[in-house]
């Protein structure tokens, strides 16, 4: 343009700092942002929440507008659109009978097999109050926040299926971080066959499918959902079909994220794992393969009974004469529990009552060595 | 107009630029990433006015471009800086070039730019980020630079003027 026209200032300030000094102190920048990320992420959070009225403002009409541009192309294409989705209608009429009396099915066979039921999901429903494409990031920012229980990690979805997951959650306002984003990693599970793998944004339309199993075999249409493992987000989300692109394989999406307006939040907690009870397979010589060493025989059992804690007043008390009981019962210093006879295999069980189970030399036996009416894993 | 708030104009419109490209709001519906409008007015009054574009206003108006934006933090002041350096070793060559050339000028500013964002990104993540997206910016960047010239050169001879010196 008129660049050549003007003349060159090439007096400068002597007050300016050389250009080497904010090189490298934009080097500092990018290692704080790396090593604290969350000072960065305290401003964006702070500006989206104080432009979110704006925002607001300003997305109703050029989303009105955007929309009315899009749909000019279709109006050509209005009467064969509505018959193709009259007949698509009426095939997923079918299929949502059928899904009906499956889904009654499958809680009538959870109610059978005392199942734990699913976890319950709550949602938020936020508006899309912007959207941003950049090269290295897509994002789209929701009018919801800490305010109304949002947390990052939660996952997005539209009418169709997921967005993507939260990321930085302000007040009043939140960013998703789409599917399709770089940064983008999500744990599913791929239908038929239940394989696991993880699906990985590139920027581009469709995610990637990556780490697979040696063994899966990909085709095209099968079907992706989020598997939930890590816990932030619950299994069985709809993400869409693969689509072969080359020798690998890409997620078509279910969502839309580029017209989605409305969409939800879910809140999942998985509850809190608790350890199991210490049986005698977690004994270290046993999760080994090696069998615990059988009490010598010759000893006799008196030798084993420290005479002091007979003696101990504190240990009259009959739950602890009913432990004083396994040791005088089974010579050795191993409870008789411990040491079923040859062949036979502990229950691992619950067990209501320990004391009741550690009185006798009898152990809790496998189903088959008990009685016919008791069922498997019960304890006498 | 006063000196003083004739001296504020090329980071104003840096800043603007900043405010405009990074408005979560998009068009094309996400599919045309947002041009980088402030490295316009960088590139522009650093070879036309650099008394009033120093290293400092770029880099500022790097890291601004990194917090509104939203991606990894410090990109843009790198790329910002890193751009402003080379414009700045290479300002006769540069401020020679007019019409198509001065364009061409503004897209290897640009690409200095992107490259060196792409190469901070890569280290960043510790993979090779896409490079189509990128692409589009930068042809999305020079195409906007052809109107966006024409404003700058007319807000440059209109408010800011050259130094006292060059009359």
């Amino acid at each position: 343009m008129a660049n050549g026209t003007w003349k060159i200032a090439r007096n400068r300030s002597s007050a300016q700092l050389p250009l080497a000094v904010f090189a490298v102190l934009a080097i500092v920048v990018v290692l704080i942002g790396k090593a604290q990320s969350s000072l960065f992420d305290d401003a964006r959070t702070k500006l989206s929440d104080w432009t979110s009225p704006l925002l607001k403002a300003v997305n109703a009409p050029v989303e009105g507008v955007s929309r009315w541009v899009g749909s000019i192309g279709e109006i050509f294409s209005v009467y064969n659109e509505n018959l193709k989705l009259k007949e698509e209608n009426a095939r997923l009429r079918q299929w949502q009978s059928a899904a009906l009396v499956l889904d009654d099915r499958v809680k009538r066979y959870q109610l059978l097999l005392n199942a734990v039921p699913d976890p319950t999901l709550t949602t938020v429903t936020a508006r899309v109050i912007g959207r941003s494409s950049k090269p290295f990031l897509e994002t789209m920012i929701l009018d919801a926040g800490k305010k109304q229980s949002v947390k990052p990690g939660q996952a997005v979805l539209d009418a169709r299926g997921m967005i993507g997951r939260i990321f930085l959650a302000g007040d009043r306002t939140s960013w998703v971080i789409l599917l399709t984003d770089l940064n983008s990693r999500i744990p599913v599970v791929i239908q038929p066959g239940n394989i696991q793998a993880m699906i990985a944004g590139d920027n581009s339309g469709a995610p990637t499918v990556e780490t697979l199993a040696q063994w899966a075999t990909l085709k095209p249409g099968m079907q992706v959902l989020t598997s939930g493992d890590g816990g932030l987000i619950p299994p069985g989300l709809p993400i869409g079909s693969l689509a072969a692109d080359g020798d690998r394989f890409r997620v078509a999406l279910l969502a839309d994220a580029s017209t989605a307006d409305d969409v939800q939040i879910v809140d999942f907690k998985t509850p809190p794992n608790q350890p199991p009870a210490v049986t005698k397979k977690d004994l270290p010589a046993t999760a080994a393969g090696l069998e615990p060493l059988a009490p010598p025989s010759d000893v006799p059992s008196t030798q084993t009974l420290p005479p002091p804690i007979l003696n101990n007043p504190m240990l009259n008390k009959p739950a602890l004469n009913n432990t004083n009981a396994v040791n005088t019962a089974s010579p050795g210093t191993k409870p008789a529990q411990q040491n079923p006879p040859a062949g036979q295999k502990l229950v691992t069980g619950p067990q209501p009552n320990t004391a009741k189970t550690n009185t006798g030399p009898k152990p809790t036996l496998n189903p088959k060595d008990k009685p016919s009416d008791q069922t498997p894993g019960e304890v006498e | 107009m006063s000196g003083f708030f004739a001296a504020l104009v090329p980071f104003t419109f840096g800043v603007l630029g900043v405010f405009l490209a990074n408005i979560p709001i998009s068009l094309s519906g996400g599919h045309i990433p947002a041009p980088l409008l402030a490295l316009m007015p960088v590139y522009f009054w650093c070879l036309v006015r650099p008394d009033l574009m120093p290293p400092a206003a770029a880099f500022a108006l790097g890291l601004m471009e990194d917090i509104f934006s939203g991606g990894p933090a410090g990109v843009w002041t790198l790329s910002f800086v890193a751009a402003y350096a080379v414009v700045d070793r290479q300002r006769d060559t540069f401020a020679g070039l007019s019409g198509l050339g001065a364009i061409l000028g503004f897209a290897a500013a640009m690409l200095i730019a992107s490259s060196t964002a792409y190469v901070v990104v890569a280290i960043y993540y510790s993979h090779l980020p896409p490079l189509a997206p990128l692409i589009v910016q930068i042809a999305v960047t020079i195409l906007f630079y052809i109107p966006a010239a024409a404003i700058l050169n007319r807000v440059h001879r209109r408010i800011v003027g050259p130094l006292r010196s060059d009359f």
